[in-house]
């Protein structure tokens, strides 16, 4: 690992009715990023691994980190639309490839099943959407924002989360927090992180798919995984060991290396 | 002058554990029992029906859930009974949780048969709820205040527009509106809503001209609040007066001062709602669930409940038993003591409504007839003289919705 | 054997015209006048505590909306009541429109209270209702039965489950049941559930063990549907008895036969059920909308209800009074005629639940009066005799969840 100073921009740009905050580093072809529930906070030392390889795009999704949150998105479907949109204002080649985060995995779902010819390769990281054979997805909003974190981490003690997380938060933070939650709420709430009819849409994707778990996820158990495994035709899978929600964030290496070993293969 | 009588309902239970406070979404339902709980309800409904007799104008109920320190799960269910056991005060509902209802056609055919029960008696108020409200009935917190006021709408236009009409809003969708009953009271029951400390509330109120109840036990703030209303309503173009305002607080009356004060603490004790003075508020993430208040409002809450130079809360979080009552927080004592302070808050406040809350928390069924007895034969009719001194009508006297004087009551 | 007793409620108006016939999806609630309304409602309510005081068993209330025949838009507001002004009797919801509920948590509560303030004597019925049900409520017609069942197991899981729990469905979500307000009656009250001629119905009753009332006034078919319930159960591994059935129809009775045609008559005019013999069905669009029942039931109804050779329907769709009363559809008399044809009827369908449906159509409250007097002297006490003689044991005399006989009951 380099200690390099990470090479990406930061920009406010106005796509597909929104005005985006957008994150983007790197060269080559295009890599979507659509990040979960609790939004980004930053340009992470997973996408400077991912950079190396491609050119990675990591939008603030319409209501998260700064990024405006007009009243017309309601729902995770609205939102893969509008992911639709913005990916073709944006100009990125499609077919592209795509790693989605908890709800970001479940927005790149549905739209996999509804559009064949939008994504190359598509990984789903501790992906929401589906609700899980054995077990419940965490409840964020029966439980503080603080608790959120420590219950996506495996590794209390590990570096990102000691960056982030496991501190005080200053005012501001905690302002992004709240924001992050009210945009969350809004797609989220009922039913609670999962669609009752995805399930019976997932054998219309024909996109190769790479499933990430963490062992220890405490949000989204990874009984969801088994369940994608089983709808998505010829998905891998690999379940990254003694690892949380967040493994971008709490083994960003093995997290990267897991990732490029699929879309390079 | 409007006086309404209110109790919260509370579980009461001796051995009820300090730690589980209010108990809002804390303590399973396996601690309910139910032979207790029904004869909790019966001693409450004996009570309102008692404090009818001693000459309160209206019965206040009001509603929360997964919440011991409310017993009423379903306000409608309590408002259903007095409608028929009760035959001259209002019914005065404090009121329904618009928000948290997936269908508020059940809310306008229920309230619309209690009002005609009742023969015109119903107050139909409306509250946005807490967030323990949306987080039980599972109800998009974050649409809160839009399906606040939808339903609103919706229920106005059902009880004044003949049927069938059609109704496409945001949240709510009907293609055949037209329940077989409206409300006795036209052109509808009047609406009242209460508050502590939302000016987004107050102004949204004043707007409409419905008559707000401050909740909240402190002077200043309360004063505050009708501020608020005041300016609206000069915005708006009308004048708001005692009719607009209301006012509500914790009371005990008994012979002897020392007596008063000795039973009156038990309003302080037991099983409390988290929204008194003292009790043990719940978590912030359960309270305000993201998206149920504004940026703005979140913001201007903070300020109003910040603490002092000497780090009591406005909100007097902290407040004891007699910090409450040395404020008029609380009012307690003989007749001849609690009148002064009674007409004190009458003088600083001007309000057309009070209401006063008794036998709650902690408190015995014989305390509480024993207070409301004295009340309707000692205090009351005393206020009333001041009420009429000070010149503060209610809204039976001056209608809040014209300022005209009520000459003939619809019911 | 339980014997019960129901009046529809309807809107009695003498200028009612005959083309608007029963009112339902129809009549705008401009006719709807309040002060007739709350005369009617209160009347109803005098009736009911009557009918306690005479010697019935069990209330019977149920609901439609949009239906001038049955002014119980919602029917748990008159349960609410019934569980504080009666003391005895059951109060049987017949019952609550399940599917047409987007939030059943509701349910739960509000029958939990009612439960409880009746101390245990609530039986919360449940039905799937009919079309016009799901258009005023602007609820989907094709999940009607998907969501009859996800609310019922939902009833039941919170009645029986301490909180909290939480409840990831199709059709409803909740991250938090713990509502404060269980049922006094353990496990669960007993869910008794009313049917005309779906064998759907009848079959998931049985696999239920709950009790099955037979609304219809055809003796022939009501046997059909009893043999439905007795098969399914033997399935099932359970032998099904009196106790699992019950049966519906008009009575009135009299000093003399003459005076009990002549007044009995008025049951069959008024504003009045779609669903009586006699009466013009709704537009079947608004009955049956798609999906509602599957095209198995629709089928099937239509073979159970086709006219037979005379051109008679078996529902009786074109029966007049006459013809009902000569079929014991109606059993209109003194005293002795009617004990005599009941006792036909009990020996014929063997119920363990018989309901009288009186009072209803046009018929005033002094004829009500009258009848349920005679009732309560004569005709009730009669038919306790041959239930023991016939061994007709209703559902508080042997338990139809067991079949073992009660012994000491929940309330």
């Amino acid at each position: 690992m380099t200690n390099s100073p990470a090479a990406f921009t930061e920009e406010t740009v106005d796509i597909a009715g929104i005005s985006v905050q957008l994150r983007s580093g790197g060269s080559g072809e295009p890599l979507l990023v659509l990040h979960g529930e609790l939004g980004v906070p930053d340009w992470l030392e997973a996408h400077e691994l991912l950079a190396r390889h491609y050119s990675v795009c990591v939008p603030s999704l319409p209501g998260f980190g700064t990024s405006s949150f007009p009243d017309w998105l309601m729902s995770v479907r609205d939102l893969s639309a509008w992911v639709n949109w913005f990916v073709r204002e944006c100009g990125l080649a499609t077919p592209l490839n795509v790693v989605g985060f908890s709800m970001g995995g479940w927005i790149a779902a549905e739209l996999a099943t509804t559009n064949s010819a939008l994504f190359s390769k598509m990984v789903l990281v501790g992906a929401a959407g589906l609700k899980p054979r054995e077990g419940e997805i965490w409840d964020y909003f029966l439980n503080s924002a603080k608790d959120a974190f420590q219950q996506s981490f495996h590794d209390h003690e590990s570096a990102q989360y000691l960056k982030y997380y496991g501190r005080d938060w200053t005012p501001d933070e905690a302002e992004q927090v709240e924001t992050n939650r009210e945009a969350a709420i809004r797609y989220l709430w009922r039913p609670y992180m999962h669609s009752v009819t995805l399930p019976d849409l997932l054998p219309a994707i024909a996109t190769p798919t790479l499933l990430v778990w963490g062992r220890q996820d405490g949000i989204v158990p990874i009984s969801s995984c088994e369940l994608y495994q089983q709808g998505i035709a010829n998905a891998q899978v690999a379940v990254m060991e003694d690892c949380g929600h967040m493994p971008e964030m709490e083994k960003p290496e093995e997290f990267a290396n897991t990732v490029l070993g699929f879309l390079k293969g | 002058m409007f006086i309404g009588h209110f109790t919260e309902e509370p579980w009461q239970k001796e051995d009820w554990p300090v730690e589980w406070g209010s108990g809002v979404m804390a303590v399973s339902n396996a601690e309910y029992d139910p032979v207790r709980a029904s004869n909790l309800y019966h001693r409450y409904i004996d009570e309102k029906v008692y404090a009818e007799e001693m000459g309160f104008d209206g019965i206040m109920v009001n509603e929360h859930h997964s919440a011991p320190f409310c017993m009423n799960g379903v306000a409608n269910v309590k408002a259903s009974i007095l409608a028929r056991v009760t035959n001259k005060a209002k019914i005065l509902l404090l009121g329904n949780i618009l928000p948290i209802h997936d269908d508020p056609l059940w809310l306008a055919e229920s309230l619309a048969m209690i009002d005609v029960i009742s023969r015109g008696r119903l107050i139909p108020g409306v509250v946005r709820g807490g967030g323990s409200e949306s987080l039980t009935h599972n109800i998009p917190p974050h649409y809160n205040r839009e399906r606040f006021e939808e339903a609103h709408d919706f229920l106005i236009k059902t009880w004044t527009t003949p049927g069938p009409f059609r109704w496409e809003g945001k949240h709510f969708h009907y293609r055949y509106v037209n329940p077989w009953a409206v409300p006795y009271q036209k052109p509808h029951p009047p609406i009242w809503v209460p508050g502590t400390s939302s000016r987004e509330t107050v102004e949204w109120c004043a707007r409409h001209r419905y008559p707000y109840i401050m909740l909240a036990s402190q002077i200043d703030l309360t004063q505050q609040m009708y501020q608020v209303y005041y300016d609206t309503a000069r915005e708006v173009g009308y004048e708001a007066g005692p009719q607009h305002l209301g006012f509500m607080f914790f009371f005990h009356v008994e012979e002897t001062e020392e007596r008063a004060i000795e039973v009156g603490r038990t309003l302080t004790q037991g099983v409390r709602s988290p929204y008194d003075p003292g009790a043990q508020r719940p978590k912030p993430w359960i309270a305000g669930p993201p998206g149920i208040a504004t940026k703005s409002a979140r913001a201007l809450r903070r300020k109003m409940t910040a603490a002092d130079s000497s780090g009591r809360t406005r909100a007097g979080a902290r407040a004891t038993f007699e910090d409450q009552v040395a404020t008029h927080g609380m009012v307690v004592g003989t007749p001849d003591s609690v009148i002064p302070k009674v007409r004190y808050i009458l003088e600083q406040l001007r309000p057309g409504t009070i209401i006063f809350r008794t036998g709650d928390g902690a408190m015995d069924h014989e305390s509480q007839m024993r207070t409301l007895k004295l009340m309707g034969e000692e205090v009351m009719p005393k206020l009333r003289e001041i009420a009429d001194e000070l010149g503060l009508p209610g809204p039976y006297d001056i209608d809040p919705m014209t300022n005209e004087p009520v000459t003939a009551m619809a019911s | 054997m339980f014997i019960g007793h129901f009046t529809e409620e309807p809107w009695q108006v003498p200028d009612w015209p005959d083309e608007w016939g029963t009112g339902i999806h129809k009549v705008s609630n401009a006719e709807y006048d309040p002060y007739r309304a709350a005369n009617l409602y209160n009347r109803y309510l005098d009736e009911k505590i009557y009918a306690e005081e005479v010697g019935f068993d069990g209330l019977m209330v149920n609901e439609h909306h949009s239906a001038p025949f049955c002014m119980n838009g919602v029917a748990n507001v008159q349960a609410s009541i019934l569980a504080r002004i009666t003391t005895k009797v059951k109060i049987l919801l017949l019952g609550n429109i399940l599917p047409i509920h987007d939030d059943p948590l509701w349910l739960a509560e509000q029958l939990a209270m009612i439960d409880v303030i009746s101390r245990g004597r609530l039986i919360p019925g449940i039905v799937r209702g009919s079309g016009g049900e799901s258009i005023s409520h602007n609820i989907p017609p094709h999940y009607n039965r998907e969501r009859f069942e996800e609310a019922h197991d939902f009833l039941i899981k919170t009645w029986t489950t301490p909180g909290p729990f939480r409840w990831e469905g199709k059709h409803f979500h909740y991250r938090y049941v713990n509502p404060w307000a269980v049922p006094y009656h353990k496990p669960h009250p007993p869910i008794w559930v009313p049917g005309t001629s779906s064998r759907e119905t009848v079959e998931w009753c049985a696999r239920h063990r709950y009790p099955y009332v037979m609304l219809s006034t055809q003796l022939e078919l009501t046997r059909e549907m009893f043999k439905i319930y007795y098969e399914t159960a033997e399935e099932e591994g359970y032998e099904a008895g009196p106790q699992h059935m019950g049966y519906m129809f008009f009575v009135h009775v009299e000093e003399t036969k003459a005076r009990a045609m002549e007044v009995g008559r008025t049951l069959t005019q008024g504003v009045r059920s779609p669903f009586d013999p006699g009466v013009q069905r709704p537009i079947p669009w608004i009955m049956s909308p798609p999906g509602l029942n599957s095209r198995k039931a629709v089928a099937l109804r239509r073979q159970m209800t086709a006219p037979d050779a005379t051109g008679k329907t078996r529902a009786g769709a074109l029966a007049s009074f006459e013809d009902q009363v000569a079929t014991r559809g109606m059993i209109v008399g003194t005293p002795e005629q009617c004990v005599e044809d009941i006792r036909y009827i009990m020996d014929y369908l063997r119920p363990g639940i018989i309901i009288f449906r009186t009072g209803d159509g046009a018929m005033d409250h002094e004829s009500q009066m009258r009848t349920l007097k005679l009732m309560g002297e004569e005709v009730l006490p009669a038919m306790r005799d041959i239930a023991k003689e016939l061994g007709l044991p209703g559902p508080y005399e042997v338990d139809p969840a067991t079949n073992e006989p009660v012994t000491a009951l929940a309330s």
